[in-house]
């Protein structure tokens, strides 16, 4: 049994046979899980520096020498490898008073911080497989972004008090704003609700709560009301949808959360993607108390402290880029930027962002070749077993770079 | 598209002379789609001229029949995205497998109906699915539950 960091479900089921060294047949996993076992040979990175191909120990010295010589540094990225990674990674921001960041600030970061803070009640994905009632996915696709969510832990398996399979013993909500593959399953004990604004679906849950008629969706909300207080557990999985069309104001909805609260159970979950973003956002908030965009330098977070922003201040000498590709996923005019500074690219694979990076050190896939814990979307801890063993890994690269600082 | 016995009995002959020993060609044509008969039983079709260009038609439109499996399944890997919804909505597997697939996890009986395979569905024993043989019911929670039409069945 492995388990498979594709998604921030991590699945533990997975079975794979191998032949001669490689992957044969992936059981078990879904179509991107299975991609990164079946392809882990494909298109690998290899050590460069300042763009041709060098061997593993010049790159790590003029690594070294890059980081050394800098004096704003950022390390950005993360969200792929593992804890002990990340704790590294840390470290090394903190002795060089350097910045760091993760796609937690534009991914579902703000919901990790409610929920460590207790501001929302959260629960487990196991404790939601055993008892949960109404299950509602609010501005997320599950079925595209987390595939086995739906099937492994939340909606259709059968455990603990819901013996009786999804038809009779759970309820779906989807909400979304337009027909998404998740919101054609609402189909029987369902309801669909296609909404244009977050904020006026939350008004009208709150006019429900006062005993009004709900200014939208008049029959919906009520019954979804009706449903809750059936059963003493309920949960809301937010996704990016649901982030954005807050627009940075999540009071409303802790209110309503608080509202629903004082009737029934009712948890929040974020559903996100990245497979180890939360174990980012926990090592920090232990650490510092703040989750991410962070200055060692000056002891806080702040947004400017968000890794777009500080290259579009120019704020930073040198970066480095940790299991991520800003060049593919930022905004272009940020990302030009990165062709000013110096950056060390520490990947498995080959990135866009390596061809253009002073300095490129090839890493292992996490799960695949390195072990290691990670921390699944609802906090649970998750081990990693590795298929094959690499020699190089993040673990050993972070090492070195540390002995310089 | 799912092929149904109205498309077929519009092709037919529909003189009902009972020489593929079923009583009507309405009849015949349900038991086409349900392949208890093939549809080369139907002698005139085949021998006389006049019925060349249905006969041709008809055996363009039972073309996808050949793919399916035995109960009228089938599965478009290229739409399939893993999720495994099918696997665990599957009654048989609920039954049998309470603590692997009917819990959501992988499968732990030997021979289940359903497996994900390099991150795609793989029919494996169609024979214990409850659609098989004479006694079947014709079951479609695993298609139900596919948002990608993945799966889909030869009746419709």
């Amino acid at each position: 049994m492995y388990t498979c960091a594709g998604c921030s479900c991590l699945c533990d089921d997975i079975e794979i046979e191998t032949e001669k060294g490689d992957v044969k047949t992936v059981f078990n996993a879904c179509r991107r899980g299975a991609g990164i076992f079946l392809n882990y040979r494909l298109s690998r990175a290899e050590p460069m520096v300042d763009g041709k191909s060098a061997d593993f120990e010049q790159a790590i010295e003029k690594a070294q020498e890059l980081i050394q010589s800098s004096e704003k540094l950022a390390i950005y990225g993360l969200d792929t490898t593992t804890l002990e990674v990340q704790e590294l990674a840390i470290k090394l921001a903190e002795k060089k008073g350097a910045y760091i960041d993760d796609n937690s600030t534009f991914c579902l970061g703000d919901f990790v911080e409610t929920i460590l803070k207790g501001e929302l009640p959260s629960t487990t994905l196991e404790e939601v497989k055993n008892n949960a009632y109404v299950i509602t996915y609010w501005g997320s696709d599950a079925y595209h972004s987390l595939s086995r969510h739906m099937s492994r832990y939340t909606y259709y398996p059968r455990g603990g008090k819901r013996q009786r399979g999804y038809e009779e013993d759970r309820f779906l909500v989807v909400i979304d704003v337009r027909k998404t593959h998740t919101a054609k399953l609402a189909k029987k004990n369902a309801r669909f609700l296609q909404i244009r604004d977050d904020l006026e679906l939350i008004e009208a849950f709150n006019q429900a709560l006062d005993g009004k008629a709900p200014s939208i969706f008049v029959n919906d909300i009520p019954r979804i009301l009706k449903e809750m207080e059936k059963a003493d557990f309920n949960v809301i999985f937010g996704g990016l949808g649901l982030k954005y069309g807050l627009k940075g104001n999540y009071d409303p909805f802790k209110n309503l959360m608080a509202r629903l609260n004082e009737r029934t159970g009712v948890y929040f979950i974020p559903a996100g993607c990245h497979p180890n973003m939360r174990g980012f956002n926990e090592l920090m908030f232990e650490k510092t108390g703040e989750i991410n965009r962070y200055s060692f330098r000056e002891q806080r977070s702040s947004d400017e402290f968000a890794f777009h922003k500080l290259l579009e201040n120019d704020a930073i000498d040198t970066a480095v880029i940790i299991g991520t590709d800003p060049l593919n996923s930022l905004p272009f005019e940020y990302a030009k930027k990165l062709a000013k500074i110096n950056t060390i690219v520490i990947d498995p694979r080959e990135t866009f962002t390596g061809r253009f990076a002073k300095v490129v050190l090839p890493s292992a896939i996490a799960g695949v070749e390195t072990g290691g814990t990670m921390i699944r979307s609802d906090g649970v801890r998750v081990e990693l077993k590795p298929l094959f063993e690499k020699e190089i890994n993040d673990e050993r690269i972070l090492g070195r770079l540390l002995e310089v600082v | 598209m799912p092929i149904t016995p109205m498309e077929i009995y519009k092709l037919l002959p529909k003189t009902n002379c009972k020489k593929c020993g079923e009583q009507t060609c309405m009849a015949f044509a349900f038991k086409v789609v349900n392949r208890d008969k093939q549809i080369e039983e139907c002698t005139p079709l085949f021998e006389e001229e006049k019925y060349t260009k249905q006969k041709e038609q008809l055996l363009e439109m039972l073309e996808p029949l050949k793919e399916a499996s035995e109960t009228g399944l089938i599965v478009d890997e290229s739409k399939c995205t893993g999720c495994a919804n099918c696997i665990v909505v599957c009654p048989v597997h609920a039954a049998e497998d309470a603590y692997g697939s009917g819990s959501g996890f992988g499968p732990k009986i030997d021979d289940p109906i359903y497996r994900l395979e390099n991150g795609v569905l793989k029919i494996i024993n169609v024979q214990r699915c409850r659609r098989y043989g004479k006694n079947r019911i014709l079951c479609v929670a695993c298609r139900e539950n596919c948002p990608s039409d993945a799966i889909s069945f030869l009746e419709g």
